[in-house]
């Protein structure tokens, strides 16, 4: 039998009811309509280097207790606000008031200008002269390194292909080395079925929307699921706004410069290099092997653009097997960004990591 | 958390019931081989397309897209250039104030 309530419980839950409704109708109108858009990237920060499209930022975000600093290497594929989401959802934010000092090298929107950039251009040119920015304005000489998905390839490409790379700690988020495993997203190149040259468009890249149909049609029906989980927290604002921001940055794609993906789908995935320890950029062959410092393999264990599979290899090929440590987390790919386990688990975790592997600063900063 | 109403729970239970299948579909070789049959089939038409509209265009003397395409390429290769010599002016820049510091 239902217990009874009494008349003061009825009326407090009809008026938690009729506020949630109002709610509920006002927080819809506003979706539909599109005018209540999230602010995302939110975390202030200063462009520190700039070269065409490419940037580096730091952030300034209370007291920088703690060196070397951490730069961040996005993939070239998605945005880079999916590491600074939302004020107490954002990795970078959570890094900084941790005292860390964060930069982040964000690519932007490359676009026909950008079509012959490979991989030597991001690994020999961009990076080393990003890293050299982010060192000469902390002061440092070194830095942590970290690399997300396509990012954590180019970051351990760039450290183990330099020997003086100034790396003192390498993090590899959600960082694919055995494309045998990445699934179906790769299975039509892998297999020959397509041909990298049938995906590029006039501008000689691929394009950002051919990138999101790929990752759409990994789970087509989820999307139904989704809104249907809104529309019952349609009430709840801060639901509203966590839902909107990452519904944002799953469209938000840029395309990927061709000349890179053409090597990337010779090398990576018809011939899974990465799996053999070494791989060719530019006129050498860099071996994965000589990634200096402390490396951390982090994977997300229900990641499904990227499945633990791919990344576990890690600690076989990178770096020098007494320094390498591995990170496993809840949550899917986007664990490093937003969700609940992120905040529980994922943020907290990288931070002590980082900090332990990190010293004092004698001049703390504020910012 | 509250838990789930019931509806929501039908909802994802339904959308699992549909989705797992679709799912599996999408990597399946038969799958995989309808989207690249479409994928060549609908470049080889705007190759088709635009090769008829090329000839009717040049037999009026008019541009046609590709020759509009030839010298974007042209115009970028000239831009990527002068990105190249910025670059190379930047890197100095940045470099001098270093060499000046090294020499004093």
């Amino acid at each position: 039998m239902a217990p009874t309530l009494s008349p003061s419980d009825l009326l407090g839950r009809v008026n938690r009811d009729v506020e949630r409704s109002l709610l509920r109708a006002r927080n819809g109108i506003r979706y539909v309509r599109g005018t209540n858009r999230p602010q995302v990237g939110g975390t202030p920060k200063d462009v520190v280097w700039r070269r065409g499209k490419v940037e580096l930022w730091r952030y300034r975000n209370g007291t920088r207790r703690y060196a070397p600093p951490v730069v961040f290497v996005h993939s070239l594929v998605s945005r880079s606000y999916i590491l600074d989401l939302r004020p107490g959802n954002s990795l970078v934010e959570h890094l900084t008031n941790a005292g860390l000092d964060v930069f982040m090298l964000d690519w932007g929107v490359p676009d026909e200008l950008d079509a012959d950039n490979d991989l030597a251009r991001y690994v020999d040119w961009y990076l080393p002269r990003a890293i050299d920015a982010a060192r000469r304005e902390s002061g440092c000489d070194e830095v942590t390194l970290a690399g997300y998905c396509l990012g954590g390839v180019l970051a351990l490409l760039y450290a183990a292909g330099h020997e003086d790379a100034p790396v003192r700690n390498l993090i590899l988020m959600a960082t694919p080395i055995d494309f045998n495993e990445m699934g179906a997203m790769v299975a039509l190149l892998r297999d020959g079925r397509l041909n990298a040259e049938n995906l590029l468009d006039d501008t000689g890249n691929v394009p950002a929307d051919a990138l999101y149909s790929g990752f759409y049609m990994q789970a087509p029906t989820v999307e139904v699921s989704q809104k249907a989980t809104l529309l019952e927290n349609l009430w709840n604002d801060e639901f509203v706004d966590g839902f909107q921001a990452m519904s944002q940055w799953s469209r938000d794609h840029v395309p990927f410069p061709g000349a890179i993906f053409r090597e990337l789908v010779e090398q990576l995935v018809r011939r899974n290099a990465l799996m053999t320890g070494a791989i060719r950029v530019g006129d050498r062959v860099i071996e994965l092997i000589n990634a200096p410092g402390d490396v951390l393999n982090a994977m997300a264990e229900r990641d499904n653009v990227v499945p633990p599979a791919a990344v576990e290899p890690i600690m076989e090929l990178v770096g020098d097997p007494a320094r390498r440590q591995e990170l496993r987390l809840p949550g899917g790919h986007v664990t490093f960004g937003t969700g609940r386990s992120a905040v529980k688990e994922t943020m907290p975790r990288m931070a002590s990591w980082i900090i332990e592997h990190s010293y004092e600063r004698s001049d703390t900063e504020e910012r | 958390m509250s838990s789930k109403p019931a509806w929501l729970k039908v909802v994802q239970k339904l959308e699992r019931a549909i989705g797992e299948p679709i799912e599996a579909a999408v990597r399946t070789d038969t799958y995989f081989d309808v989207v690249a049959k479409t994928t060549r089939a609908t470049a080889a038409i705007k190759r088709k397309a635009e090769s008829v509209s090329r000839r009717g265009l040049h037999l009026a003397n008019l541009p046609a897209g590709s020759d509009l395409s030839r010298m974007r390429e042209q115009l970028l290769r000239m831009e990527r250039r002068l990105n190249a010599l910025s670059e190379d002016i930047a890197e100095r820049d940045s470099a001098s104030p270093r060499q000046r510091t090294g020499a004093s």
